[in-house]
């Protein structure tokens, strides 16, 4: 039996879940093509350096390996995203440790890896930088002119005179380490690439466009000789969404020289070691603000480590920039933003993409200005908040009815908030594990920034059969977020249907329309509505042409399965096919200056507070966190299951971010590539995540839902470190909070 | 991971005369969750990998008057659920528990968890056991040594700055734990606490196992009575984690004073650490907060943290401590409800 | 706060069309001639084999198969390369993270922890083995309808460690079933899920629903 309509905001069942939990879902290593080899990248083993010869070790029959280097790629030596800076293979120059020179192909995995550790890249060091105040400095010059990738100025009112007006000035400087996205499904892909057919790859990834657009000017082919298909993926959080496009020329390059299928998958080490992670970030605050509690000015100063290539970063420090001074209302803002090179691997997307660095400064440090002010936390927010009618730092006016002060009490209301915090502070006094209890408020912005959504213009197709069957096309990706089960019923619902009856088309660049990339929060809210709107003019084609009702049935019931079954084979019989496409356009009065970086920064936010409560020891350093409450308005929620989900795993994320999640650099390198030695939370280590949703739909989201992914993500670092706060008096201005942090912040409490 | 020789013998008398004389000529398989792991990384790369696994004399655990005898093939899963062990060895049973995962206390074995490499980072890069640089100098004093040994260590100079991994071992050796091991010469017998060496030199290894012998079992003298055990672990993290410090206690009681102490801290040194200092300070004492406490400090007296580890000598004062009173508070409970 | 409940449905496979693309390799189950080879090897004085190639038998879900590898195989890669059985999944093969865990001999373990050669002589259960195709066995119905999975590449590992639980423990606790599955990894953070899944699965397998 199937849910009643509508199936929106019904928790319909995960369209894939059957085959995953039964170990049916085929991912990509679990694919296996005739005559298939195995392909592996050798990678650099220096941070900076001119590569004088590679030696290839004579115990290894070469003869029966495919060897690639920089000099076989057919096309242009890049992988094309925003900048061409980052070459596929390097050629000369290597730029960080791990930067891939070789390929190595073989069809003997074992081989192949005995191959892979016999070749010996010889290289004269380059100096290298390490670190972002080594780069600001130009200690050494190792991109462009000046190290920096991208720079923003915001500025809202006039800084500068403020000053005279405020009572009280607040620093603060606040970092966030690297964090590993840690898919559980390590990257791959598998190609089947030759001049004559072109070249087709399958794989795990977000963006089967991206891989598109890399793969052809790379190859110098024409786009229609370019494939690319997703296959199911094991997790991606923005780990999936650029470096899979490396990992596909590469495979793509071997099965070109070899003229056999290519799989190239990545060990956990490796993938670890070489792939993208969280920007590392230094924010530093500088806060005005009269007696009573009200901003009169902020200057942010926030400054990420972009690695050795531009990649995404300039998108990553947009969205840094503009989430930096949260969701309150101040008249006189300045944020001046930096992306730095340095020779490290390139840092990319991860859920949340430069929000969390920035929020967590900024929700660290308002506690410092509360306490300034001798006001409660709370308070201090409440003085604040942005509300209806009201402008952020990027100017613009918000038209949603946003309450964050009802956010704040129902979180307050669901932690027992208040009484805690005044238990906690009782208590603490003789206790050795001290009990805290913070939160933090934010918003996240849903949908590509500014004037993004407006070029990438996505499209979306939905299409029937003469069977009855309907099935979206979008190159939107499952990657276990529900997307698939989302789109099943914002269409079922738009069509009348039985979910059972809408099919959603495996990405598949030849197969279906470009509905950008699914990252930014974007796939429910930017790419459901375009769903609704294809599945929408699907069913107005069918009523145009007299076929069913109005409603879709006649008598103004929706129309059953076999009267829109009939309905379509006769549309088709008559016209050929019925299909309906809709492209995106800007919802009404969006307006964005990319010079000046002020407008609507984004169609929509999403609006929360999250509040953490711990334990810690103060002795052993050990924090638990005990219990979790997320609040958040995310416009209408569309499946309250997989949405609770979504805020439970970002939450997840966060606690790591905040606690564990510790990456060790040495020299550029990662040396903790392990699952071992980087650390990630457990079933053990998560508490109760108690999430709850406060619904106000929004007019141009689909069915009036919001973005949600990347919301979660913002809030518990800022909030647990706020805990931690009132549980010990530390202030602790850097994550993750490994005991020997807490460890020198206790000593500097008690000094 | 190399191409090996796979031998299967059925006798531990086999299994000597299959091994080399050399170290990383042939290695061990027991459980095999750290052997392939280092073998997959080439930071073990032998010719001939003997497995274990058919040896029956290896397994199971029988229970006498005269104490335990714990096969080395007996795994983590196996050592917790046992009753005697579970009844007279509390700390041991404790710290076989508390393993990281079902999956490892299924396959670990007690043999394996004496003899597992160090989890070290530089060593699982392939740095060696010491760790040094093209120029022979040690790269943990000027590196990231958070996780690296307090105790043990040189100081700076070249040598062993990792921490001994074993799970058991400081519970084993408070019971005064003996292993027996046999080699083509046949078989002897080692105390426990003797058992595990410093390397001096590369290539070098973390106990006193000669190539070709092989641990067989371990040996417990009967428990004797109203003895107070407690195994204490600090962790950042609850599961698939090793501890940053514990400590395992054994206290013969007389009344309600302490008769004898044994501690060891694991964790913390190149071996399992011995806290003597400790030890004596209890005896004749009544564990109280106060005396507990006392003996964390004389546990960690000479300790010698390295750049970014200081916080392990904190937490190793509190793992003995803590681990005293669990050990007595078990004494009070055992009053109560014997 | 949100109920977290969903119902159970029969899907289609949208990845059918891969699974066709690609021929499926399977080692077919030789007759008793490699087997006879290794019996009359074990039996040897000098037990060594390899490096090369071995005949090795192995039980898996119910079945006998006899195949060839080098003594480096894992259990894992047998499995997965061998026997077609990628339910199991190679994440970090090192034995830290649970996705590639199987029962052997009814207990959980990590694949990729042990050598093929090594796992003859007992019985391994993979997630393909757990219920006959078609059919859900009341852990998996437990993790779809507690939406215990997201992106579904740990799941087959947590399913397992799950099973290899409840055999022991039929009636965890809600703060057991917190660290009954300690020694696997979700990144999608659906810990909450998987606490509830197995809580109700639990109540599944007595009859008790």
């Amino acid at each position: 039996m199937h849910p009643e309509p509508p199936l929106i905001g019904q928790a319909v069942p995960r369209k894939e879940g059957r085959d995953k939990v039964t170990g049916r879902a085929r991912y990509v290593d679990d694919l296996v093509f005739p005559g298939m080899m195995y392909g592996a990248t050798v990678r650099s083993p220096v941070a900076r350096g001119r590569i004088r010869a590679i030696h290839f070790d004579e115990n290894i029959p070469w003869q029966e390996f495919t060897v690639v280097t920089a000099q076989d790629i057919p096309g242009e030596n890049c992988v094309a995203l925003i900048l061409h800076d980052q070459p596929c293979l390097a050629a000369e120059i290597v730029n960080h440790p791990e930067e891939p020179v070789v390929l190595l192909g073989h069809p003997d995995k074992h081989l192949l890896e005995e191959a892979r550790r016999a070749v010996r890249l010889e290289t004269e060091p380059l100096p290298a930088v390490f670190t972002i105040e080594d780069s600001l400095a130009k200690k050494e010059i190792i991109w462009g002119e000046d190290n920096v990738f991208k720079s923003f100025l915001v500025e809202k009112g006039d800084v500068d005179s403020a000053w005279a007006r405020a009572e009280i000035v607040v620093e603060g400087e606040y970092e966030t380490g690297a964090q590993e996205q840690l898919y559980i499904e390590p990257n791959g892909m598998i190609a089947v690439a030759n001049p004559d057919e072109g070249v087709t790859v399958w794989g795990s990834m977000q963006c089967p466009y991206y891989v598109h657009k890399a793969l052809v000017p790379l190859f110098g082919l024409s786009k229609d000789k370019v494939r690319v298909i997703q296959a199911e993926t094991g997790g991606g959080f923005g780990g999936k969404e650029e470096y899979p496009s490396m990992i596909a020329a590469h495979a793509a390059l071997l099965a070109w020289k070899a003229g056999r299928p290519v799989k190239l998958i990545y060990d956990r080490a490796e993938d670890m070691a070489a792939t993208t992670k969280r920007h590392p970030s230094r924010t530093r605050h500088r806060t005005g603000v009269t007696r009573d509690g009200k901003l009169v000015a902020l200057e942010i100063d926030f400054v990420i480590d972009g690695g050795a290539y531009c990649t995404l970063s300039p998108v990553v420090l947009s969205r840094g920039t503009i989430h930096a001074a949260g969701p309150y209302e101040c008249p006189n803002v300045r944020i001046r933003s930096r992306a730095v090179a340095t020779n490290a691997p390139p840092h990319g997307a991860f859920r949340g993409f430069g929000a969390p660095q920035s929020v967590f400064a900024l929700e660290r440090h308002f506690d410092q200005v509360a306490k300034a002010c001798g006001l409660a936390p709370d308070e201090f927010r409440r003085r604040n908040f942005v509300h209806a009618g009201g402008t952020l730092a990027v100017s613009q006016v918000i038209h949603e009815n946003v309450d964050l002060p009802q956010l704040m009490e129902r979180a307050f209301a669901e932690s027992d908030y208040h009484a805690k915090r005044a238990r906690f502070a009782r208590e603490n006094r003789d206790a050795r594990v001290k009990k805290g209890i913070g939160f933090a408020a934010f918003l996240h912005g849903a949908g590509f920034t500014g004037s993004g959504e407006e070029y990438l213009a996505s499209v979306v197709a939905v299409e029937a059969t003469a069977e009855g069957r309907v099935r979206v096309l979008a190159a939107s990706t499952e990657i276990g977020q529900g997307a698939n089960t989302v789109f099943t019923q914002i269409a079922a619902d738009t069509l009348g249907l039985d979910p059972e009856l809408i099919d959603i088309a495996p990405p598949d660049t030849a197969a279906v329309p470009n509905s950008g990339p699914t990252v930014a929060s974007r796939t429910t809210m930017i790419v459901g509505k375009l769903v609704e709107s294809a599945a929408l003019g699907l069913k107005q084609t069918l009523v145009s042409s007299g076929l069913p009702g109005e409603r879709g049935g006649p008598e103004g019931r929706p129309c059953t399965s076999e009267e829109f079954q009939r309905a379509c084979a006769e549309y088709i019989r008559k016209h050929g096919a019925l299909r309906a496409t809709c492209q995106y356009a800007p919802p009404p009065g969006i307006k964005w200056d990319d010079e000046k970086y002020q407008g609507d920064a984004y169609g929509a936010y999403a609006w929360a507070v999250y509040v953490a409560e711990v334990s810690v020891d103060t002795v052993t350093y050990e924090i638990r966190v005990d219990d979790f409450v997320a609040v958040q308005e995310v416009g209408k929620v569309i499946h309250p299951v997989l949405a609770t989900g979504q805020i439970e795993g970002g939450v997840a994320q966060g606690i790591g971010y905040a606690l564990y999640e510790n990456v060790v650099w040495r020299e550029g390198r990662m040396v903790n590539a392990q699952m071992t030695n980087y650390i990630m939370p457990t079933s053990a280590d998560v508490p109760p995540i108690r999430v709850f949703f406060e619904e106000n739909p929004y007019p141009f989201g689909p069915g009036g839902a919001k973005g949600i992914g990347e919301l979660p993500m913002d809030g518990p670092a800022p909030a647990i470190v706020n805990a931690i706060e009132q549980a010990t008096g530390a202030s602790i201005t850097r994550i993750p909070v490994t005991p020997e942090v807490l460890m020198e912040a206790l000593e500097g409490v008690h000094a | 991971m190399n191409v090996f020789e796979y031998a299967n013998p059925t006798t531990t008398k086999e299994a000597a005369g299959l091994l080399a004389a050399q170290w990383g000529e042939a290695e061990i398989l027991a459980g095999g969750t750290d052997l392939l792991s280092l073998m997959k990384n080439y930071v073990a790369t032998p010719k001939r990998v003997v497995s274990l696994r058919g040896i029956k004399e290896l397994s199971g655990i029988t229970s006498s008057a005269s104490g335990l005898r714990i096969g080395a093939m007996v795994t983590l899963q196996e050592l917790h659920d046992h009753k005697a062990v579970h009844d007279d060895y509390h700390s041991l049973a404790h710290a076989a528990g508390s393993v990281p995962s079902p999956q490892i206390r299924n396959l670990g074995t007690v043999g394996g968890d004496l003899c597992q490499r160090p989890r070290c980072w530089y060593f699982r890069n392939g740095f060696g056991l010491l760790a040094k640089d093209e120029k022979g100098q040690p790269l943990v004093p000027a590196g990231d040594n958070r996780y690296h040994a307090i105790f043990g260590h040189p100081g700076g100079s070249p040598g062993a700055y990792y921490v001994h991994p074993s799970s058991l071992a400081p519970a084993l050796i408070t019971f005064g734990a003996r292993v027996k091991v046999a080699g083509p010469k046949g078989e002897r017998e080692i105390p426990l606490a003797s058992f595990f060496a410093t390397p001096k030199r590369e290539g070098e290894r973390e106990n006193v196992l000669m190539p070709n012998e092989i641990v067989t079992e371990i040996i417990l003298a009967a428990a004797s009575k109203g003895m107070l055990t407690a195994t204490y672990e600090v962790r950042q993290k609850e599961a698939l984690d090793w501890p940053l410090a514990t400590a395992s206690v054994a206290l013969r009681m007389s009344g309600d004073k302490v008769k004898s102490a044994r501690i060891v801290l694991g964790h913390v040194a190149p071996v399992p650490w011995p806290a003597h200092e400790a030890e004596k300070l209890l005896a004749g004492q009544t564990i109280t907060e106060d005396s507990a406490a006392k003996a964390g400090e004389a546990a960690v007296r000479g300790a010698k943290a390295l750049s970014g580890n200081k916080y392990k000598v904190q937490l190793a004062r509190v793992a003995v401590k803590r681990a005293l009173l669990e050990a007595a508070a078990h004494g009070k409970e055992g009053m109560q409800h014997g | 706060m949100s109920k977290r409940k969903l119902p159970t449905q029969k899907g289609l496979s949208r990845r059918a069309f891969l699974k066709t693309t690609g021929a499926a390799v399977s080692a077919g189950v030789v007759s008793g001639a490699a087997a006879e080879l290794l019996n009359a090897q074990s039996t040897a004085k000098n037990k060594v084999a390899g490096p090369g190639e071995v005949p090795i038998t192995l039980r898996v879900n119910g079945e006998t198969h006899n195949l060839n590898v080098e003594p480096r195989v894992t259990l894992l890669d047998a499995l997965r390369d061998r026997l077609d059985l990628t339910g199991a999944k190679k994440v970090c093969d090192r034995g830290t993270c649970g996705t590639c865990t199987v029962l052997v001999d009814g207990k959980a373990a990590y694949a990729c922890s042990m050598l093929a050669i090594d796992a003859q002589g007992r019985e391994i259960l993979t997630i393909e083995g757990l219920a006959p195709e078609g059919e859900l066995h009341p852990i998996s119905a437990a993790f779809v309808e507690n939406d215990a999975q997201q992106c579904g590449f740990c799941t087959p590992g947590f399913v397992m460690a799950c099973k290899a639980y409840l055999d022991r423990n039929p009636n965890p606790t809600e703060a057991q079933a917190k660290k009954a599955l300690g020694g696997n990894l979700c990144r999608c953070g659906t810990y909450i899920g998987v606490r509830a899944a197995v809580l109700d699965a639990a109540a599944r397998m007595k009859g008790g629903r």
